[in-house]
């Protein structure tokens, strides 16, 4: 039994060093397009909402488009958010990715190559929480507070720039680093003091369980984060028919999630990830679908990356300036636009946040 | 031989061993046989860095050649100026003191209620047949297993830490100092006995000293698992400390600070070790080596 | 004067039964190392049973019942035994239960099998070569040092984010013990054993089998079991730091996230009892295998003074 579990042991590092040094094989087409989405699924099989590439995901827009081929969809879902995304890209065991600015930024520092596509979820704020019953009523009293923000994701840089809007930096505070859920919990349990979190707040809000202080969407062009589609080059060079059809498909998600013909329906799908149609309805309550689900690749999302890029380096995450022009990809996205009829659906905006033209 | 032995040389060695009626040919292998002798010394020597050099040259030659993505595993060179950063900066310090202000803290309290606790267990029968069943039944649960139940009870700050490193220190040394109070040699508690001690004279001068080596031991494995269950509560939920380190950098995906963190506790947790067998070492310099093999 | 027979024992006469010197009570054991020695007669259950080790649990329960359903404390976190009780019931009826602790039992036995399998063979090269020992055992003995816990984002970042992370970081686990004990259980052979065996003229291959395997044993199994054990905890701290899968260690994280007392204390319960029967398992296939070569541990252990020592303390480590 041992020579056995020798030989297993031996297959086992054998396989682990192949997979690091050979290079995917190339063939016609996949068998599988795999996905990650940089969130922690809920529910069995795992779901997600709030963007357009929950859209896709929950109505199955990929896997109608390629049953056809015979190439399987798989959506890959991370507790860890945009940093385990990153340490998946490294690995290789990815094709596309739904990923925040800031993580995507930190992977692109360290060498991943990648390629963004299109826009999912711009213009998305941070809330900052407390404990119902808290003496906080603002940012500036979290001075000295034990506050959870989870590191590396795109919530980070915007509570950041939050803290340094109201003259605090992180070393002001004690931040811990939760993830989503932790965080929730915590705050609950009032083990923290503050919590920088997303649109999950507004339930615990709805039960008595937290006091939300300051939301941060509506303050101006840094106080935002974005998500986007990114693709890895290996899959780019070898199939880029099959990545011009996950694009097409992801503007068609983008579309019906920008009608607000649809409101009521697109809340109603993104519920059954678990955060209810009330949250929904609260987190767009002062922006338009086409505002937030836009998958453009205009100024202001190119103003925002660089400056991304540029307050991580000054903030010490990244060790080197991140090269962001040559990074987007949107001649894929132009295709679909152009093959939809869609070049004037949405409203391109210019570095400063108005719309152009 | 008129040649005092202090003043022989090989050529007197030869001629000595030639009037001894060897033959050239063997006088020569047994001089070089002793070139052998210096080359397996220092082979011997030298044996124990033969791993790690080779772990290290593959380690520099693998980043080097692309073998794997830097992302995964950084070259030794980029581990090594990060930890200069981290020492320059002052987070090492101030890291590190943080994480062995909490398992020196922890693991003093859980000592010395484990020996409180282990002594009663072990002198007083009464107090086992009421106390020890239940007190078995909660050691089943490991550390680990009463991290979440913690979490809620007393949330993510300094307590949590200080309880459940305090839990890890506490089981060992107790159950140690018990069976070291219950083991003491029949022999002695006989001479005892004779001699006509007292209850307490007993317990001092012939119960605590037999039970030290296994109490020593107790206390060895509790410090073990009191920097295990640190570096396990730093990583789940925690501001500061090594532990936290080692998260930020995987959060950044700086696999390098991670590495270099993991550097730091493996030296801590050896340099722990080293000063546990000194100490080991001093304490059983007094023992009586007639009950020990 | 001294009569010559006043060095007996007084109250006992000196009668010889048959050859057989009378006993005394220098040879006994201090305490036996576990109840039941071999020949007892067992009496019955009743009366073997100490029920004072009953009165604190039942006392403690008691009170949590008494708080729970008088609600003195005010805290979403109290729950009664009831619904501890309730969700246990769910729990099992809903089949998550048997999923949960499948998954982690599934993984932990593959991780403690490679472990082991490594760990014997890494034990025994150690412990039978001396230039394996001098080459390789300090590098292993500064690896074993290193908290097993700091290995994990580095295992994840390197073997991926699925099953195959939590097995190797398993394997690792229960290697380190297993090696190591294996290595001291062969270092601790007397030496009189080798130089007899060599005067017998037995090879190599015989020595290890009659001699090295048999007196090594009750250390290695002292291994087997700490890797047991280190193993179950490393299942544990897999499933809170790396990505999900199903496991009852997820079940924990999860009722702590979702801020239900009743399920952790579920879980915690679950836990526990896996670990014991794991431990009783361990411990009724050793008893077997001793059983089976003959020798009761008592009369090995007497032989092997220092190594019984080194196994009784490590035993109660094993139960930590």
């Amino acid at each position: 039994m041992a020579k056995q579990a020798l030989s297993l042991l031996k297959s086992t590092l054998l396989a682990t060093a192949l997979a690091f040094t050979v290079p995917q094989a190339h063939a016609d087409k996949p068998a599988v397009i795999r996905v990650g989405i940089a969130q922690q699924g809920v529910g069995d099989p795992p779901t997600f909402g709030g963007s357009p590439a929950a859209t896709v995901q929950q109505l199955q827009l990929l896997e109608k488009e390629f049953a056809a081929d015979g190439i399987k969809v798989e959506w890959v879902f991370f507790k860890g958010a945009g940093p385990a995304v990153n340490e998946a890209i490294a690995d290789k065991s990815l094709d596309f990715a739904f990923q925040g600015d800031l993580p995507s930024v930190l992977g692109r520092a360290n060498g991943l190559k990648t390629r963004i596509l299109l826009e999912s979820g711009v213009r998305v704020g941070v809330k900052f929480a407390v404990p119902p019953d808290s003496p906080v009523q603002n940012v500036k009293d979290l001075k000295g507070r034990r506050v959870s923000i989870f590191r590396g994701t795109n919530l980070q840089l915007v509570a950041d720039n939050v803290l340094a809007a109201n003259q605090l930096d992180e070393r002001d505070l004690r931040v811990i680093n939760l993830d989503s859920a932790s965080s929730l919990a915590a705050l609950s349990s009032k083990g923290i003091d503050a919590s920088v979190n997303d649109y999950h707040l507004y339930k615990l809000r709805d039960q008595g369980l937290a006091r939300i202080i300051y939301e941060s969407q509506t303050a101006g062009p840094q106080f935002t984060r974005q998500s986007h589609l990114l693709v890895l080059d290996d899959f780019d060079r070898a199939h880029p028919d099959i990545v011009q059809r996950v694009v097409n498909v992801f503007v068609k998600g983008a579309q019906w999630s920008s009608d607000e013909a649809n409101r009521d329906a697109l809340f109603g799908l993104w519920a059954k990830s678990g955060v209810s149609y009330a949250s929904w309805q609260a987190e767009f309550a002062n922006q338009s679908l086409k505002s937030r689900n836009s998958p453009l690749i205009d100024p202001f999302i190119v103003a925002r990356y660089k400056a991304v890029a540029n307050d991580a380096l000054k903030l010490k995450l990244i060790r080197q300036p991140v090269d962001v022009d040559g990074w987007f990809e949107p001649r894929y996205l132009d295709n679909a636009l152009h093959s939809l009829a869609l070049d004037r659906y949405w409203t391109r905006y210019d570095a400063q946040g108005n719309p152009l033209g | 031989m008129s040649k005092a032995i202090g003043e022989w040389s090989p050529a007197a060695g030869h001629a000595v061993a030639r009037t001894a009626g060897e033959t050239k040919a063997k006088v020569r292998a047994r001089s070089t046989s002793n070139l052998q002798r210096h080359a397996r010394a220092l082979a011997w020597h030298l044996a124990p860095w033969l791993l790690p050099a080779a772990l290290f040259a593959l380690w520099s030659i693998g980043c080097e050649r692309g073998w794997i993505a830097p992302q995964i595993l950084p070259p030794p060179r980029m581990v090594f100026d990060t930890l200069c950063d981290l020492a320059r900066s002052g987070d090492l310090a101030h890291h590190t003191f943080v994480s062995l202000q909490r398992v020196l803290l922890g693991f003093g309290a859980g000592t010395l209620a484990g020996l409180l606790i282990g002594a009663a267990l072990g002198l007083s029968r009464t107090v086992e047949s009421y106390v020890l069943p239940g007190f078995n039944a909660l050691v089943q649960i490991p550390v680990l297993g009463w991290l979440p139940f913690l979490l809620l009870l007393v949330g993510v700050g300094e307590p949590l830490k200080y309880i459940l490193i305090a839990h890890a220190a506490l089981v060992p040394v107790t159950l140690s100092t018990m069976q070291g109070f219950r083991q003491t040699p029949a022999a002695l508690d006989e001479v005892a006995r004779v001699f006509g001690y007292g209850h307490w004279q007993r317990i001092a001068y012939v119960v605590l000293p037999a039970a030290v080596p296994t109490l020593a031991t107790g206390v060895r494995l509790a410090l073990t698992k009191a920097w295990l269950a640190l570096v396990v509560v730093e990583l789940v939920a925690s501001s500061e400390g090594l532990g936290y380190l080692i998260v930020y950098g995987r959060q950044l995906f700086q696999l390098d600070l991670v590495m270099a963190s993991v550097v730091i506790v493996g030296a801590i947790g050896f340099a722990i070790n080293r000063l546990l067998d000194a100490l080991e070492a001093r304490l059983r310099r007094g023992q009586p080596s007639a009950f020990r093999e | 004067m001294p009569s010559l027979f006043s060095f007996q024992a007084p109250r006992r006469p000196f009668r010889t039964r048959l050859g057989n010197p009378p006993p005394c009570a220098c040879e006994a054991p201090a305490t036996p190392l576990r109840e039941g020695t071999p020949g007892r007669r067992a009496r019955p259950l009743l009366d073997r049973f100490d029920w004072r080790g009953l009165v604190l649990p039942l006392a403690l329960f008691a009170l949590w019942w008494l708080v729970s359903a008088l609600r003195l404390v005010k805290s979403g976190l109290l729950v009664s035994p009831a619904d501890v009780a309730h969700t246990a019931w769910q729990q099992i009826e809903s089949g998550a239960l048997l999923r949960a602790l499948s998954a982690s039992l599934a993984r932990e036995a593959s991780g403690f099998v490679i472990g082991t399998a490594g760990g014997l063979l890494l034990g025994s090269a150690l412990g039978l070569s001396r230039i394996a020992a001098r080459a390789i055992g300090p590098t292993f003995d500064t690896f074993k040092q290193i908290s097993l816990f700091a290995w994990i984002p580095l295992i994840s970042v390197w073997f991926g984010l699925g099953d195959m992370a939590k097995v190797v970081f398993l394997s690792l686990a229960a290697l380190l013990p297993v090696a190591a004990h294996t290595c001291d259980g062969i270092h601790a052979v007397p030496r009189r054993y080798v130089e007899v065996a060599h005067a017998l003229r037995y090879s190599r291959l015989q020595l290890i089998r009659h001699v090295i395997l048999p007196a090594a044993l009750p250390t290695i199994f002292t291994g087997l079991y700490l890797g047991l054990i280190y193993s179950w905890l490393a299942t544990l701290g897999a499933e809170y730091l790396l990505v999900a899968g199903s496991g009852i260690g997820n079940t924990l994280i999860d009722g702590s996230e979702q801020f239900r007392m009743d399920l952790v204390l579920f879980g915690v319960i679950v836990v526990g009892l896996t670990g014991w029967t794991l431990n009783a398992l361990a411990r009724g296939i050793e008893r077997r295998v001793m059983a089976s070569r003959g020798e009761g541990r008592e009369r090995a252990a007497a032989r092997n003074g220092a190594a019984r020592r080194y196994q009784a303390v490590h035993q109660r480590e094993a139960n930590t």
